[in-house]
């Protein structure tokens, strides 16, 4: 099965009585493992992603392991925990589609969108499926390349179990960046352009999330803050459980985020297909 | 030199009247940099210094990199767009006036948006990099040198789209000297660090420049200017070799 | 088909010294290996100075490539050339401080910026000091009828207002020769028929060779004195107008939108070349029959909703120029 660009034309069966969750579950799994087969497949893209991903996450570990010195620690992180840090909250963050935000506000106002309320699921559900998907596809590339470079720069990972935890909080942590994103997409309902909005949220990722800097390091009501926001679900939370700090509380923190933002991103898009309807898309 | 002050006015008076979505790419150029100081701080909250580099002289990097970054990205803004330019035959253009075609291109255009990195470089500067006539000037000086270099360095790499056809070098290359300029050079030993003085030289970007502010060395001068030089060299030699193999955007077939 | 080497052309009895354009053996290969392409193939052409030339050929027969490297953009595989003495691949700068290049699918003129400030800028290229720039400007606005254009953002113009002040960008350092190519693309009946009449006058009043191609028969018969048609990048015809007038360009059709059941028009000279319920297509030698008693045969025995008469399409006399030759 090939299916065209961003997964629109992805087969989905004909609607059938009384969709249960887990059977509406099973039926997306095939649009996201298409859309990541795809991004696989994109060996250009790929490259170029990995490439990027390497850069800043050699970039960044580097300075915190200049900062930690090879014995000291900074905010209670070795060099070598600091250098797992950077590479999974990096993986985490780089790989989800630059312009993703920017994609779904486009389609929202150019009313594609409405193409696709015709499918027999839940638009919302489709969309968060194909776009996770793709994440994922590419996370399986930057977890290989990344892990052997954290490796050769810094020694095996702090703790095996951790590592497991990480990866599937690196997982969780991509989904609800992308159930996010879509939640501030919706504002291209209104606003035609998501440009500003992205560069505020990412630039939030990038401190309050963790992305460029473990969240310890910020100061007292700062860091309370940061804690108690979804951005630390989607880098910080992996990033601390690869250190081999961190305990499976922050997957269940992770899946609290998610349930509430896909409920979140059902609610604005239902809302918007409203809109849409009454405009006529 | 008449010529070029020519071309350049006509970029800034076309640059102002190019409509664009101006005040929120001001906004994503302010959120970045202000994200980077952001950054900064917290770092320096927890870390005196980093091989020799505090707070301030980090911030003076900043400074100088969001300047030269500004100059070479506004003004010059064609410096990173030569494989577009080449693949879409727009260098047909250039190549129809008697002056040099690379130097019409750099001026030609004009990128509003990126002029915000110079005013906030400098002011950064005046705020932060404790400004007396003598670091004024080597920032002045050290910041020309920059982007210089930098733009020598964007010429270079586009050009391989004419030996290539791949523009891909040359958008990677931006990317990666403006993301490697932005740290303190010292938080790389060995190789890394050589490469940073050679291939990709991101250290002449900002770190060496800051450096000559804080700590003015005539080796580091030196060192500075030969890179620029040879950047220079590379960049004149790949565009003029490869504009013999331009083949004006038809590939074949047209007319 | 008779090679261009063994043909002779109008121009290649001349003295060189007043060519201004001569090329030989020309070849531009695009790519390597086996997808190379040879857009250009042994290439050999003359062109006098205060000479109007049409270029023509059909799509990809590579007339841009050969005007391109004929001002410097390209580089040849092989072959020579000089123009106005220069080789353009080396001396293009200088070359291109004597020569005018207008192509109809870009632009000289900024978007953003109004023709003058534009010409402002290319004043300062070639060189022209504020008196001259001024007087050109002024001498420009009143040929091409533009000085009123000249003040306004070149992206609120339409496109034959365009046309009009691209020609003055590319006129106003008073090139010896003017290359187009395809100047008249895209421009309304009437701007074409302006274009073409300055033109002619540029060439007239100041002796500026005119090289141009052209997809429009109309272009060719008006503007230029002389034709050369490549294909596959080889000069495959090259003779005076007058003279293609007489045999090819006296073809018109005449295209009759019917209202109901035609006869067949028998008159010496037409050819019925197409015919269905409601068209019928006469292809008409006017040398023979004038097109007037052409249309008085076909009101008064047809049933006539809608009649036109055109030009054969530039394939068509290129295809016919090729069958002349090889009978």
């Amino acid at each position: 099965m090939s299916a065209p660009a961003r997964g629109a034309a992805v087969p989905v069966a004909p609607p059938a009585p009384g969709l249960t969750p887990l059977l509406v579950l099973r039926r997306l799994a095939v649009p996201a493992a298409t859309a990541s087969r795809r991004v696989l497949a994109d060996r250009g893209g790929l490259v170029t992603s990995v490439v990027f991903f390497l850069l800043v996450s050699v970039v960044l570990s580097a300075l915190w392991r200049a900062a930690a010195g090879p014995s000291g620690t900074v905010v209670g992180y070795t060099a070598a925990e600091l250098t797992w840090y950077a590479f999974a909250a990096e993986a985490a963050v780089c790989t989800i589609d630059l312009r993703l935000i920017e994609r779904i506000g486009e389609d929202i106002s150019s009313g594609s969108v409405a193409v696709e309320m015709l499918r027999p699921l839940p638009v919302v559900a489709v969309r968060l499926a194909v776009e996770s998907g793709r994440a994922l596809g590419r996370l399986v590339a930057l977890v290989v390349v990344g892990s052997g470079a954290a490796w050769l720069l810094a020694g095996p990972p702090p703790d095996a179990l951790h590592g497991l935890l990480a990866l599937v909080s690196l997982a969780l942590g991509v989904v609800v960046n992308v159930a996010a994103q879509h939640v501030v997409a919706s504002a291209a309902f209104r606003l035609r352009d998501v440009r500003a909005t992205w560069f505020l949220y990412q630039k939030t990722v990038f401190i309050l999330g963790g992305m460029l800097l473990p969240l310890e390091v910020l100061p007292g009501a700062l860091r309370t803050l940061a804690l108690w926001c979804p951005f630390m679900a989607m880098a910080y939370a992996p990033a601390r459980l690869a250190t081999g700090q961190g305990t499976a509380l922050l997957l269940l923190v992770q899946a609290g985020w998610l349930v509430v933002l896909v409920a979140a991103a059902a609610f604005v898009f239902a809302r918007g297909q409203r809109r849409l309807e009454v405009v006529g898309g | 030199m008449s010529q070029t002050l020519a071309v350049v006015r006509a970029a800034f008076t076309d640059a102002t009247a190019r409509p664009a979505a101006f005040w929120t790419q001001v906004g994503a150029m302010v959120a970045n940099d202000l994200a980077m100081i952001a950054f900064w701080i917290l770092f320096f909250h927890q870390v005196r210094s980093v091989r020799g580099w505090d707070a301030d002289r980090v911030f003076l990097l900043f400074a100088i990199l969001a300047t030269a970054a500004g100059i070479v990205l506004g003004f010059l803004s064609n410096a990173r767009r030569i494989p577009e330019l080449v693949e879409t035959g727009s260098l047909d253009e250039a190549l129809s006036l008697p002056m040099s075609p690379l130097r019409y291109l750099l001026v030609r255009r004009v990128d509003t948006v990126n002029v915000g990195d110079v005013v906030f470089g400098v002011v950064l500067f005046l705020v932060t990099g404790h400004p007396t006539p003598q670091r004024a000037a080597l920032f002045v000086g050290g910041v020309v040198v920059a982007a210089t270099l930098l733009t020598a360095f964007l010429v270079t790499l586009g050009s391989v789209v004419f030996f290539t056809g791949r523009g891909e070098p040359g958008a990677l290359g931006m990317h990666a000297i403006l993301l490697l300029a932005g740290y303190p050079v010292d938080i790389f030993t060995g190789a890394a660090k050589g490469l940073l003085y050679t291939v990709v030289p991101a250290a002449f970007v900002a770190a060496v420049p800051a450096r000559i502010v804080d700590a003015p060395s005539w080796r580091d001068v030196a060192l500075m200017l030969l890179a620029t030089a040879v950047f220079v060299v590379l960049a004149r030699t790949a565009f003029g070799l490869g504009l013999r193999r331009y083949t004006s955007g038809s590939a074949w077939g047209r007319g | 088909m008779v090679l261009p080497a063994e043909r002779p052309r109008p121009a290649d009895d001349v003295d060189p010294a007043t060519l201004a354009i001569r090329a030989t053996g020309l070849v531009k290969r695009f790519g390597s290996g086996p997808h190379a392409v040879d857009a250009v193939r042994d290439l050999s052409v003359s062109v006098r100075q205060g000479e109007r030339v049409a270029y023509i050929g059909p799509n990809g027969a590579g007339k841009s490539t050969s005007i391109k490297i004929l001002t410097g953009i390209l580089r040849p595989t092989q072959g020579t050339a000089t123009v106005l003495g220069f080789v353009p691949w080396q001396d293009r700068r200088r070359l291109a401080a004597r020569t005018g290049t207008l192509f109809g699918q870009r632009s000289q003129l900024w978007f953003e910026l109004t023709p003058r400030q534009s010409f402002r800028m290319l004043a300062a290229i070639y060189g022209l000091d504020r008196a001259r720039e001024q007087r050109r400007v002024a001498e420009l606005g009143e040929l091409l009828d533009a000085a009123d254009l000249f003040d306004a953002p070149v992206r609120t113009l339409s496109l034959g207002q365009r046309m009009r002040c691209e020609l003055a960008a590319c006129l106003l350092h008073e090139p010896e020769i003017l290359f187009l190519d395809e100047p008249t693309i895209g421009l309304d009946l009437l701007a074409k028929r302006r274009l073409r009449e300055l033109l002619v006058e540029l060439n007239e009043a100041a002796g500026t060779t005119v090289f141009l191609t052209s997809h429009d028969v109309a272009d060719i018969e008006h503007v230029a004195e002389r034709v050369v048609v490549i294909d596959h990048g080889r000069v495959v015809y090259d003779d005076d107008v007058p003279t293609l007038r007489r045999s090819l360009l006296a073809t018109k059709l005449v295209d009759v939108g019917l209202g109901g059941p035609a006869p067949a028009i028998v008159l010496d000279g037409v050819r019925e070349v197409a015919r269905d319920d409601a068209l019928l297509r006469l292809s008409v030698d006017t040398t023979r029959t004038s097109i007037r008693s052409v249309l008085d045969v076909v009101l008064d025995r047809c049933d006539v909703v809608d009649i036109s008469v055109v030009d054969p399409p530039l394939e068509q006399v290129i295809a016919e120029i090729f069958a002349a030759e090889q009978a």
